[in-house]
């Protein structure tokens, strides 16, 4: 036998996880920290933020809407509701008020005939742009003008962290990302033990804090503190391959809160010790869990030169893709009909839509496309930190039901995902709607469909220890 | 002074010194502000210049949103491509900017010229119409309400005056002219000046998608 993981779970099954996840996040909302600033500062600081934000990029985008609405045929929360405040032009409409009394060429007439921001105006933008919107940017791909929301929508998110006005629970995991360092409390004990558990349990060696290493994998919390699986298939995954690999206790956490809650100070900070610790190792590469916004979060980090980093950075379908076409991973037959879901981080906002492809031509899979996919892909509703937004359950929920019209056009058993967002979000629609669908990881699907025996490299997994 | 005197005289000259004034400053007012720098690495070295081509790609909805946004496509098309020959096609219209200008071309058959102004006014009605009908959809401002309405005064008019319906001709031509006139001077201050933002703003999304290589 190969491993022992192939024949008795070591980690129970993901739906287990989600419901583990779910009883959390319930949680999170009694712990939201309280407003401690008074309202008029509340206020100025949003603004002010704004205004630092506001580049000529911006500000062209803010003039550029002429309400054509054709963007309302591109948002999923807008189609699956209905209701004008979710279509994607009323997202920017505050941020448009403080432009343009604030920055706009025509301000002194502005300020003469709106009235000033209120308290008020940013407590009703909160649910604009963190519940309705999950900066998935597909009203860019259909606006005339090719005005990119997202973005728009992202300093508004930054504007409420300001404003101390970021939904309950993503306040709560920025505020724990930030004082202590960790995510649904993942420390670096929490990643020693999971590296112990799947040694004991699956047999299965994963390299911790090598002082020099090839590549530097990344996890993140949902596997370190729910799903096991996750790193145990990377493992697997990564010994298969022979590859000098490691992963480190000084960073080894993928999910960024900063960057979700819009706190930009924090997304920076949180990068740090991860191109620090990898520059330390000599890392050539490194390969960002499947969490797709830690894909943007560090690969696509407008504040970090990236063309000087002595690495590279990958998101974990982009890494395995491209293994793939390189002939380092031997894989069987992936049996049943699959559809691939773009998560919107990695693939409209990321670019990464060959290799997970790629990846899955390697597995001979019968893969068919959803109706609209790549560019075009509809969200699952639930990125951006959604997913976690108790408010935003009926918004999530109406608009899973567009992508389960997707997945159900293409016939196929099962939808392969590879963000653990997105996972969580499609597990959640399953479970709610009774869908006869699997859902799969990649990295999973990968790990369970290597061909063992004949291994390329030296790193050769410690077998048949819990056997 | 007629009102015919004054329309062809301080009220077109001031118009067209509020549009040329008012469009630079409103132009400038944004683009001289700081450029944001993306320091990531792009996808491709070069990939990002392969983002211009948004600012024509866009000029049509990819397949994905065809069927969603025909009606409205094809309605600002017939509108845009109906009053641009108007406006340049017709000879009383050339005769004006041969005035202002010099330059001179042959003009349409006034058949044309007219069929073409009902047109242009029908695909603006069917433009407004879709608006008022589906609010939930436009999420309209005053200021979409006033653009469509000082667009569709010099079609009208101008279509008066050339019927000679209305007041005598003089009087209606008169109209016509500040009506113009009127478009001229609120063009710098609302949504009309899409006619420059389209080109800036579909080529920065275009550039920032392309950095990471996505074709938008």
């Amino acid at each position: 036998m190969s491993t022992v993981a192939a024949d008795v779970p070591v980690f129970p099954a993901f739906e287990q996880v989600f419901q583990g996840f779910a009883g959390q996040i319930k949680q999170l909302r009694e712990m939201a920290p309280e407003p401690r600033l008074s309202d008029e500062v509340r206020v100025q600081r949003a603004i002010d933020t704004l205004i630092a934000e506001t580049n000529a990029d911006e500000a062209v985008w803010l003039e550029s809407c002429i309400r054509c609405g054709q963007c309302t045929n591109a948002c999923h929360y807008f189609q699956a509701t209905g209701e004008t405040k979710y279509a994607p032009m009323r997202k920017m409409s505050l941020y448009r008020k403080v432009y343009q009394r604030e920055l706009g060429p025509f301000r002194w007439w502005y300020r003469l005939v709106t009235s000033p921001v209120k308290l008020k105006d940013l407590e009703d933008l909160q649910e604009l742009v963190y519940d309705s919107c999950s900066e998935c940017g597909r009203c860019a791909m259909v606006c005339p003008m090719g005005i990119d929301t997202a973005t728009l929508v992202h300093h508004q998110r930054s504007a409420l962290v300001a404003a101390e006005l970021v939904p309950a629970e993503l306040a709560v995991m920025r505020m724990e990302q930030k004082h202590q360092g960790t995510v649904f409390g993942a420390s670096a004990d929490a990643l020693h033990k999971m590296i112990d558990t799947i040694r004991a349990k699956a047999g299965i060696e994963i390299p911790l804090d090598k002082p020099k290493a090839e590549v530097m994998v990344l996890s993140s919390a949902v596997d370190l503190v729910g799903n096991g699986n996750g790193l145990l298939a990377t493992a697997k995954v990564m010994n298969h391959m022979g590859v000098d690999w490691t992963v480190c206790s000084s960073a080894f956490e993928s999910a960024n809160f900063g960057l979700l809650s819009g706190d930009m100070r924090l997304w920076a900070k949180l990068v740090h010790p991860i191109v620090q610790t990898a520059e330390r190792i000599g890392a050539k590469t490194l390969v960002i869990a499947e969490c797709g916004h830690a894909y943007p979060a560090l690969r696509w980090n407008p504040m970090l030169k990236g063309g000087e980093l002595p690495f590279e950075m990958m998101y974990m379908s982009e890494y395995l893709g491209r293994q793939a076409r390189a002939g380092k991973l031997r894989l069987r037959q992936l049996k049943g009909r699959i559809t691939y879901h773009d998560p919107c981080k990695t693939g409209r906002r990321g670019g990464a839509f060959e290799e997970p492809r790629a990846l899955l031509k390697a597995m001979s899979a019968d893969l068919v496309e959803m109706p609209a996919n790549k560019e075009y892909n509809w969200c699952c509703g639930g990125g951006a930190g959604i997913f976690l937004l108790e408010s935003a359950t009926r918004l999530r929920d109406e608009s899973f039901k567009i992508k389960m019209q997707q997945v159900n056009a293409t016939g196929a058993d099962a939808v392969v995902v590879s963000c653990a967002s997105c996972r969580l979000n499609f597990e959640s629609g399953r479970f709610k709607n009774h869908w006869d669908k699997r859902v799969e990881s990649l990295v999973e699907l990968v790990a369970d469909h290597l061909v063992e025996g004949d291994r390329v490299g030296s790193v050769t997994p410690i077998q048949g220890a819990a056997a | 002074m007629t009102l015919l005197d004054f329309a062809r005289g301080p009220a077109i000259h001031w118009s067209l010194i509020i549009l040329i004034v008012g469009t630079i400053w409103r132009l400038l007012g944004v683009l001289v502000l700081t450029r944001g720098a993306d320091l990531s690495r792009p996808r491709d070295a070069f990939g990002n210049f392969k983002g211009y081509r948004t600012v024509f790609s866009r000029s049509w909805p990819s397949g994905e949103f065809t069927t969603t946004t025909r009606y409205q496509t094809a309605m600002a098309y017939v509108f845009h491509i109906a009053t641009l020959i108007v406006v340049i096609g017709i000879v009383p219209h050339i005769e004006f900017i041969t005035g202002l200008t010099g330059a001179s071309w042959p003009g349409l058959p006034n058949a044309a010229g007219v069929a073409l102004g009902v047109i242009a006014l029908a695909s603006l009605l069917a433009l407004i119409m879709r608006r008022v009908s589906r609010p939930q959809v436009y999420c309209s401002s005053w200021g979409d309400y006033f653009s469509w309405v000082v667009v569709a005064a010099p079609l009208v008019t101008g279509l008066m005056a050339f019927a000679h319906l209305g007041p005598r001709y003089e009087t209606m031509l008169a109209i016509h002219i500040l009506s113009a006139a009127l478009l001229f001077a609120w063009f710098p201050f609302g949504k009309l000046m899409h006619a420059f933002w389209f080109v800036f703003s579909r080529a920065q999304s275009g550039v920032a998608y392309a950095h990471k290589g996505v074709r938008i």
